[in-house]
């Protein structure tokens, strides 16, 4: 690569695509945004709801309930001699409630039970004795558990399946124990039914963004009753859409260029001049990346506005470049791939919401450390409010996500050339290309299954995270058999796709030897590339939990076992083993491959579930 | 071709296309993971918030302190905390640290007549937002029974709180938020597509080809328009019954059907003007998709939220707003139409 070549194609993409085209753009970009501008702050002020008029209740003024029900704009209020379950769903005849018998009416008598505690909240404020009012005075503190190891509940409840000791790693911030019992301290007016209670105020909690970071690092509660609310992850589900929207319309315009090049053979000229391929993906992706963290910078410096400190602000960027690289390289590759304009609109869709998805992962799980930091947000999050970051949490958290956006440049760089931008080659084909693009002998094909190593990770973690959920609802002996079969597939296909791919390109020759010979390379590969992240991941998360424990479960074995040795060989021999299997199914055609990857995945369940068993996960 | 109306070949001609490539099944998968999602991210959160979700929702609550017999009393009326009564803050603390208890309560008489309550929940662990939710329920719980207790200080009486009844924790989410989701984005991604259908014609130059036929440009648009902004209902169809299988009662289909073709309608015309105006793709969506964020968030200045709209009619609690706007809805889209037309017949096919 060289600096200037790829320096000068970013100026072009600049000057050439973005820059001259037209001010008309700008001016109706800028038009738009400038509506949602306005449209935000008065949402957020006038408190629209989107659950407004949902429910109706048949109710007098007369009646006790009348001021509660009339204040929420969740209720509509009718006449109460209308037909119940028809036309009203509630109600009101003094203190006595009546409700339909619908789902929708004992949805609306729980929304009740918070209204009012909100209205009588809001009337004991304007009492004159304010101690009658509000008699209870609370503080909320926060303290670790250091003898207690946490146990997931399964349906026994009791049955302990090891696990998080109370994360250490997780300085949960701002832990107020000051136990000043003074008034409300008034931290802001709006208390409205005691947070979290109220979709609305999802939205009402969205718009003030300056508020935010302040918001963040005051974690405390002390005040009334209402005023406690658990660690909610909204903050998280705002900053994700505050740092990840910009990153959709960047993504747009990416798409469009790199597919433009596809059209009428656009990109010949560049493909033909004395630059390398990756000089013209680096200079056309450098303009857009400058741009996605040029605003990351802007909005984490506006996010802490009154004092704004470049040593967060840099952390925040440097915490948002792997979610830009990977929004950037997943459009490229699928802007490699797309047929069509149509095409790449749904591939744009489905990167938005995927790695949209991804990013909402410490949303969920705020309260579960280690699992949280999948998604680089976290450190994010933590970083505004304020908590030390551990040099592991940030290599844990960032360097997945960087490798596979560099596996996915990689690969999109491997069909970045006339065969396969120029014609209309089926999906299928061109993946087999991009993947052929890296192997010419055993040594690739070792280093290619390494590559794919991120992406394995990746893929893993993420169905982790999704059926962690079902740890909590199934019991351990089918959800950690699930987290296998997941782990199996994804680690079976990264191991053998490429060798397929490069048997299909003829890149190797024919022959049971050399299909051994090249497998065994690729587990090596895999192996030893496990072995690799295993460090990563032991720096960052000294505690896992039991279902990550499962996925691990090749590669480490667990420290429970005591054999070291056959520890470090057997996984070897698993991954050679299988990686063999399905290089030679490759070898011969399409179906023996197919063939041969089911009986490698069937033998490494086998394995899996063998280790887990004996390390008495189950 | 068996249909005279060339506008219907040029309709059935993008459908096919879009059939062949597959990528509606895309389209299809993308909304069924959004769906899958964000139930999967409400069911998630309920059921580490909402005691009867999970099996061990039950908190045992270290209590001690001198104003305890009143907190226990608390307690006892919540049906998800148990009370366990300590000596003193150290014991208290110390069943906190070996697990007896998931949080502890410290109450104190205060001068002033009121009473302080130190509660510590456990730190970084997975139950405490369960932990927490629970201790506010029974705080509050504390706080309305000594609010009861002081009634005669008060002048107005709190109002009595209605008993609890079981109801699925899921129900408002699912009508204000998963229904609208799953009904906008369809629109949302056929207006994308309809730009895609302009541009790439225009950027591809098979434009030229298309005109050698005998069409007009009027035509042509009207043919794309058509076959993007009729997927939208038929998909929204499909979530719909989708739904009901699942249990949940959608009302007013046919109105709903109707709001979401016009939401289709305006987003579609919007896309195909746009692409006509700036004849490249990039600008074109990019333009797009901001103008449709501003228009969505814009619409919180109508007296009704499209959302809401939507949230309404399917959960039966239509009001005449709610009609109006249905009514408006389809107005604009007409209206919008015959503007985009107007200009489609005054363009110049040459210089595009």
């Amino acid at each position: 690569m060289n600096p200037r070549k790829l320096l000068r194609i970013a100026r072009w993409e600049i000057t050439k695509n973005a820059g001259g085209v037209d001010r008309r753009t700008v001016v109706v970009g800028a038009l738009a945004l400038l509506a949602v501008g306005v449209a935000a702050p008065y949402a957020a002020t006038s408190g629209v709801t989107v659950d407004s008029g949902i429910y109706r209740a048949g109710v007098t003024n007369s009646s006790d309930y009348y001021p509660v029900v009339a204040e929420d704009p969740t209720f509509a209020v009718r006449e109460p001699s209308a037909a119940l379950g028809q036309d009203i769903d509630l109600r009101f005849d003094g203190l006595a409630i009546d409700g339909a018998p619908t789902s929708k009416a004992a949805a609306a008598q729980t929304e009740l039970r918070s209204s009012v505690r909100a209205y009588n909240n809001r009337q004991m404020r304007q009492e004159e004795n304010q101690s009658a009012a509000f008699p209870v005075q609370v503080s909320l503190g926060y303290a670790e558990r250091t003898q207690v190891r946490e146990v997931i509940s399964t349906s026994a409840g009791q049955d302990s399946t090891g696990g998080e000791g109370s994360a250490n790693g997780t300085q949960g911030g701002g832990n107020g124990t000051d136990g000043e019992p003074t008034a409300r301290n008034g931290t802001d007016g709006t208390v409205s039914g005691g947070g979290g209670e109220n979709i609305g105020d999802a939205a009402s909690s969205a718009g003030g963004v300056g508020g935010i970071a302040g918001r963040l690092a005051g974690g405390n509660a002390s005040g009334t009753p209402a005023d406690i609310s658990p660690p909610f992850p909204f903050q998280s589900l705002v900053l994700a859409f505050l740092f990840v929207l910009p990153l959709n319309f960047i993504i747009q315009a990416y798409g469009s260029t790199m597919l433009s090049e596809r059209l009428k053979r656009r990109g010949e000229l560049l493909l033909v001049a004395p630059v390398s391929r990756f000089d013209i993906i680096g200079g056309k992706t450098l303009p857009y990346l400058s741009a996605a963290v040029g605003i990351a910078a802007v909005i984490a410096a506006a996010l802490e506005l009154p004092a704004v400190d470049p040593v967060s602000v840099g952390i925040s960027v440097l915490a948002v470049t792997p979610i830009a690289l990977l929004f950037l390289g997943a459009t490229f590759v699928g802007a490699m791939f797309a047929r069509s304009f149509k095409e790449l609109t749904f591939v744009t869709v489905t990167v938005t919401v995927s790695l949209t998805t991804y990013a909402f992962v410490p949303a969920i799980f705020t309260d579960a450390g280690a699992i949280a930091l999948i998604s680089p947000l976290t450190i994010i999050v933590r970083n505004l409010q304020g908590q030390a970051i551990g040099l592991g949490e940030i290599a844990f958290s960032l360097v997945p996500p960087l490798l596979t956006a560099g596996v996915l440049f990689t690969l999109g760089a491997g069909i970045y050339r006339e065969e396969d931008m120029f014609t209309q080659r089926s999906i299928p084909l061109k993946t087999l290309d991009a993947l052929a693009a890296r192997v010419r002998g055993k040594w690739t094909v070792g280093l290619t299954t390494a590559l794919l190593i991120p992406f394995v990770l990746v893929a893993e973690l993420l169905g982790v995270a999704v059926l962690y959920m079902l740890t909590l609802v199934f019991p351990i002996e089918i959800s950690v058999p699930m987290v296998l079969v997941v782990v199996v597939v994804i680690e079976e296909a990264a191991k053998s796709l490429h060798v397929y791919a490069g048997y299909t390109h003829r890149r190797f020759g024919s022959g049971l030897r050399p299909a051994l010979v090249i497998g065994t390379f690729s587990g090596l590969g895999f192996f030893l590339a496990e072995k690799l992240s295993l460090i990563i991941q032991l720096v960052g998360l000294p505690q896992q939990l039991p279902s990550s424990q499962a996925l691990f479960a090749t590669g480490t074995g667990l420290p429970t076992i005591p054999l070291a040795i056959g520890l470090l060989l057997a996984p070897l021999a698993l991954h050679v083993v299988t990686a063999a299997i399905s290089a030679v199914g490759a070898s011969r055609n399409k179906r023996a491959y197919a063939t041969a990857l089911v009986v490698a995945m069937a033998i490494h369940f086998v394995y899996n579930y063998a280790v887990v068993s004996i390390s008495g996960l189950i | 071709m068996a249909s005279s109306d060339p506008r219907v070949a040029i309709a059935r001609r993008d459908l096919a296309s879009l059939s062949r490539e597959k990528t509606i099944v895309l389209a299809l998968l993308i909304q069924l993971f959004v769906a899958a999602f964000s139930s999967f991210l409400v069911v998630g959160l309920t059921s580490l918030y909402d005691p009867g979700a999970s099996a061990s929702g039950r908190v045992e609550v270290g209590v001690t302190g001198e104003a305890n017999e009143s907190l226990l009393r608390a307690i006892e009326e919540t049906d998800s905390a148990e009370a366990t009564v300590y000596r003193s803050n150290a014991t208290a603390f110390q069943g906190f640290q070996n697990g007896a208890v998931d949080a502890v309560m410290i109450a104190t008489r205060q001068p002033d007549s009121r009473i302080s309550i130190q509660a510590t929940a456990p730190e970084g662990s997975i139950r405490t937002t369960l932990v927490v939710v629970q201790l506010r329920e029974v705080l509050q719980t504390f706080e309305r029974q000594q609010r009861n207790a002081r009634e005669a200080f008060l002048e107005t009486p709190p109002v009595p709180l209605p008993g609890e009844v079981s109801a699925s924790p899921y129900f408002g989410f699912t009508y204000t938020i998963l229904l609208p989701l799953l009904l906008f984005l369809p629109p949302f991604i056929s207006g994308s597509v309809a730009v895609d259908a302009i541009t790439e014609e225009i950027e591809r130059g098979t434009l030229d080809l298309l005109r050698v036929a005998p069409l007009d440009l009027v035509d042509i648009v009207d043919g794309k328009a058509a076959a993007m902004a009729a997927l939208a209902p038929v998909q929204a169809l499909l979530w719909i019954v989708l739904l009901s299988f699942n249990g949940i009662n959608v009302s007013n289909v046919p109105l709903l059907l109707v709001t979401v073709g016009a939401m289709a309608s305006i987003v579609v015309v919007v896309g195909v003007t746009l692409g006509l105006v700036m004849g490249e793709r990039r600008s074109a969506q990019l333009l797009y998709s901001i103008g449709v964020l501003g228009l969505f968030a814009s619409a919180v200045f109508l007296p009704e939220h499209p959302a809401t709209t939507v949230a309404k009619l399917a959960v039966d609690s239509a009001t005449t707003t709610t009609y109006v706007l249905v009514v408006v809805y389809v107005a604009v889209a007409v209206g919008l139409y015959g503007l985009a037309r107007r200009y489609t017949r005054g363009l110049d096919v040459e210089s595009l």
